[in-house]
C-alpha cells in the first residue's frame, strides 16, 4: 500500500529525513516510535503532503502513485488521513461543515454523489456516539474551544467519517487520560481490516497495549535504526531508546 | 432672492466644488436657509478635504474632486419608484431615490412616526433647523455641511414604543452620470423605545454617482436601537457617508457598517455617550475588492461617567484594494469609569492590497478602563494545511477560512434575516463565492 524508498526532506533549511525506507500492506499496522526530535511528526507532515517541507530526495509509493506528485487535498482524496498532532482551531467554520466538506471532495474525486445531508447527520451522530462525544460538537467551530482530549478524538471521528485507507495517527495518544485513550483505541481498532493499514507515530509503548502493532520501527537522526514485531515497543519501553543506538554502535 | 448673494474668500478650486457652488447658486431661498447658508459658507471656505487633513490622511479625493457632479432630479426619482423592490416579510420597507423618500403606499406600524423632512421644512423649520449641521471644526464633518446646504428631503422617524418590525430604508441614486444626491435621515428614539433601523445602498442605474448621506441617530433615555448601514453599489460610485449618535442615560446603540461595495466608500461615526452608563457597540465589516478603497472612521466620545463604547472591525483586502479603520476613544475629564474597547483584525489577501488601522486614545480623566488591540496578517497556513489534508480543495478552504474570520461579528446581529442579507451579499464579494453558498 505504502512503499517509501530512500526518503530525504528538509524543513527550513535544516535537514530531518536522512533516507527512510518503509513497506506497509494492507491489513498492517505500523508503529513509528522515537525520541523527540528524531523526525517522526516530519514524517507524517511529509507524507500528508504538507507544503513548507522540502522532500530532496527519494521516493513514495501509495496504491500505485506517485505520492509526492499530488497535493496535499489530493492525497486526501485518494484515501490517507493525517490525524494531527496539534489539531488545528478554526473558529467559524463550524465541525459538521467542514466534515461534510471533506467526504463530499472525497466522494467527488471517486465519481459518487454528494452524500445526502440527512444521511450524513445520520452518520455523523452514529460515528459520534461511538466515540462518546457530546452532540454540542455539531454545532461548534473546528476543535474551538475543545479540549486536549476532545481534539483527539475529534480527529479519530474524522477518520471514521472519512474511512482512509491509510491512516496516519501522530501522537494520537499524547494529552489523553486512560479513558479518553480507551476511546481513542476502539476508534482506531475499528477500522482495522485487510483493506486498510495503520501507521502510529507515538512516543510511549502505552497506546501499544491498546492497539496492537503488527511491526515496531524506531526512528532516530531521521533514520529507521531498528525493525521489529510489538516486543521491540516493550524493550524500548524496558531499557531506553539508547539501547537502540548503543546496540547498533556495537 | 437668490440664494447666491453671499460673500467668500476663496473660488473654489475643483470641478466637484465648482459644481456645488452651482447647484447652490441656482436653489431658490427656503425656510431652511438661515441654517443652509452659514453651512454652505463653511463648506466653501473649507474646500474638499485633502490627505494633508489629520482625519483624510488615507484617502485620496482627487479623482473625485476632478469630477463635476450634478443636482439629482426628483423627476428621476419618481419614475424609478414605480420600480420598487419587494417587500422583504415582516420588514416595513422605503425607498429613498435620490434622498426623496417614496412614502405612497407604505404600511403603518404601531409605535413609529414616519414624515418627510420637505414637510417638515414647510410645517416646523425652527424643528428641522435644531438638526442640521451649520457649523464644523473637524474635518470629518465637512461633508455633512454640504449635506446640509444642499439636501431636498429625506426622513424624520420618530419611535415610540418598542417596535419590533424592522425598518429598511433602500437609497439608490437615479439620473445621469455623475448624480449626486444628499440624504438626510433624523431618528429620535423616545425613551424606552427600541427599533432595528437598516439603512442600504443599493446599486441603481447612475454611474459614477455620489451619495453623500447624513443620518443623526438621537437616543433618550433607556433607548435602544439597532442601526446598520450596508454599502452595496457597483465600483463606481462613491458614497461619504456621516452618522452622528447621540445617546442619553442608559440607552444602548449598535451599529453596523457594512461595506461589501461602492468604489471609494468613507464612512464617518460620531457618537457622543451624554448619559451615565449609555453604552455604543460599533461593528464595521470592511470588504475591499478590486480597487476599492474603503476607508472607516469613528469617534465615540465619553462626555459623563459610566459610559461604554466597544468598536469592532474586521477587514478584508483583495486585489489592489485599501481598507483603512481609524477609531478613536475620547474620554472627557469628569467622565471617569468610563469603558471602551478598541478592536480590529485584517485580513489581506493579495500582496498589492494594503489595510491600515489606527487606535486612537484621548483620554481627559483617571480611572477608566481603555483597551485596543489591532492585527493585520495573511490566511493562517496552518489552518489552510489541516484544511488540505482533510482532502478540502484550497480555493473552498480559503473561502471558509475569510468568511469564518467575519463570522463573530455576525453572530452580533440581534435579526437572523438581517444576518442571512448580509451574509448573502458579503460572500458574493469574496473570492471563490460559489463554493461558499453551500456552507451556509
Amino acid at each position: 500500500m505504502l512503499n517509501i524508498a530512500n526518503l530525504s526532506a528538509r524543513v527550513a533549511g535544516k535537514n530531518i529525513l536522512n533516507g527512510i525506507d518503509l513497506r506497509i500492506n494492507a491489513g498492517e499496522v505500523h508503529a513509528i516510535m522515537g525520541p523527540n526530535g528524531s523526525g517522526k511528526s516530519t514524517l507524517a507532515q511529509v507524507l500528508a503532503g504538507r507544503e513548507d517541507y522540502e522532500v530532496t530526495g527519494g521516493s513514495v509509493q501509495f496504491l500505485d502513485q506517485d505520492l509526492l506528485a499530488l497535493s496535499a487535498e489530493e492525497r486526501a482524496r485518494a484515501g490517507l488521513f493525517l490525524g494531527f498532532q496539534y489539531p488545528v482551531e478554526i473558529p467559524g467554520v463550524n465541525n459538521v461543515y467542514l466534515l461534510k466538506a471533506a467526504l463530499n471532495a472525497k466522494r467527488k474525486a471517486a465519481g459518487e454523489p454528494e452524500v445526502d445531508a440527512y444521511e450524513f447527520l445520520a452518520l455523523i451522530k452514529q460515528k459520534m456516539k461511538f466515540m462518546e462525544m457530546s452532540e454540542t460538537f455539531l454545532s461548534r467551530g473546528v476543535n474551538e474551544g475543545f479540549s486536549g482530549g476532545e481534539k483527539k478524538r475529534n480527529e479519530i471521528l474524522q477518520m471514521l467519517v472519512l474511512e482512509p485507507k491509510l491512516a496516519i495517527l501522530d501522537e494520537t495518544d499524547s494529552g489523553l487520560d486512560i479513558d479518553a485513550l480507551k476511546i481513542v483505541s476502539k476508534g482506531v481498532n475499528s477500522l482495522r481490516d485487510p483493506t486498510r493499514a495503520v501507521v502510529l507515530v507515538t512516543h510511549y509503548q502505552r497506546l501499544l497495549d491498546y492497539i496492537e502493532p503488527d511491526y515496531v520501527h524506531v526512528l532516530s537522526g531521521g533514520r529507521i535504526l531498528k525493525s521489529g514485531d510489538k516486543s521491540l515497543a516493550l524493550e524500548l519501553e524496558r531499557r531506553g531508546y539508547d539501547w537502540v543506538r548503543a546496540s547498533l554502535v556495537a | 432672492m437668490s440664494a447666491a448673494a453671499y460673500s467668500r474668500l476663496d473660488p473654489p478650486q475643483s470641478p466637484a466644488l465648482r459644481s456645488f457652488e452651482a447647484q447652490w447658486q441656482s436653489r431658490t431661498r427656503d425656510s431652511l436657509h438661515a441654517w443652509r447658508e452659514p453651512a454652505m459658507q463653511r463648506f466653501l471656505g473649507l474646500g474638499l478635504p485633502t490627505t494633508r487633513d489629520e482625519s483624510w490622511r488615507y484617502t485620496n479625493l482627487r479623482r473625485l474632486a476632478a469630477q463635476s457632479f450634478l443636482e439629482s432630479s426628483e423627476a428621476a426619482a419618481l419614475r424609478a419608484a414605480t420600480r420598487a423592490t419587494a417587500l422583504r416579510d415582516g420588514a416595513l420597507r422605503i425607498a429613498i431615490v435620490n434622498g426623496y423618500p417614496q412614502l405612497a403606499g407604505v404600511a403603518a406600524i404601531d409605535g413609529i412616526e414616519i414624515s418627510s423632512l420637505r414637510d417638515m421644512a414647510r410645517l416646523d423649520p425652527g424643528a428641522l433647523g435644531g438638526y442640521l449641521q451649520t457649523t464644523s471644526d473637524t474635518d470629518a464633518q465637512r461633508w455633512a455641511l454640504l449635506n446640509t446646504a444642499l439636501f431636498v428631503d429625506g426622513l424624520f422617524i420618530k419611535v415610540r414604543s418598542r417596535v419590533t418590525t424592522p425598518l429598511v430604508l433602500v437609497h439608490t441614486t437615479e439620473g445621469a452620470a455623475g448624480t449626486a444626491s444628499h440624504p438626510l435621515i433624523i431618528v429620535e428614539a423616545s425613551r424606552g423605545s427600541t427599533a432595528t433601523i437598516i439603512e442600504q445602498f443599493a446599486d441603481t442605474a447612475a454611474t459614477s454617482s455620489l451619495c453623500n448621506a447624513v443620518t443623526h441617530l438621537h437616543l433618550d433615555t433607556d433607548a435602544e436601537i439597532e442601526h446598520y448601514r450596508i454599502f452595496a453599489t457597483s465600483p463606481d460610485a462613491s458614497h461619504i457617508d456621516t452618522l452622528n449618535i447621540r445617546q442619553q442615560a442608559r440607552s444602548r446603540c449598535k451599529q453596523f457598517t457594512i461595506t461589501q461595495g461602492g468604489g471609494l466608500v468613507r464612512t464617518n461615526l460620531a457618537s457622543d455617550l451624554l448619559g451615565e452608563h449609555a453604552r455604543l457597540d460599533s461593528f464595521a465589516l470592511l470588504v475591499g475588492h478590486g480597487a476599492r478603497h474603503v476607508d472607516c472612521h469613528n469617534v465615540a466620545r465619553h462626555a459623563v461617567p459610566h459610559t461604554q463604547s466597544r468598536q469592532t472591525a474586521r477587514s478584508i483586502a483583495s486585489g489592489t484594494s485599501r481598507v483603512i479603520f481609524n477609531s478613536k476613544v475620547v474620554v472627557e475629564s469628569g467622565a471617569s469609569h468610563s469603558e471602551s474597547r478598541q478592536s480590529s483584525r485584517g485580513l489581506l489577501l493579495s500582496p498589492e492590497a494594503e489595510i491600515d488601522t489606527r487606535p486612537q486614545l484621548e483620554i481627559h480623566t483617571d480611572e477608566v478602563k481603555c483597551a485596543h488591540g489591532a492585527t493585520t496578517g495573511r490566511l493562517d497556513p496552518n489552518m489552510l494545511f489541516y484544511m488540505l489534508s482533510r482532502g478540502i480543495d484550497r480555493a473552498t478552504a480559503q473561502s471558509l477560512l475569510v468568511y469564518a474570520f467575519l463570522a463573530d461579528v455576525l453572530t452580533d446581529m440581534a435579526s437572523a434575516e438581517t444576518r442571512a442579507d448580509v451574509e448573502t451579499g458579503l460572500i458574493a464579494q469574496l473570492p471563490d463565492s460559489q463554493l461558499l453558498q453551500e456552507f451556509r
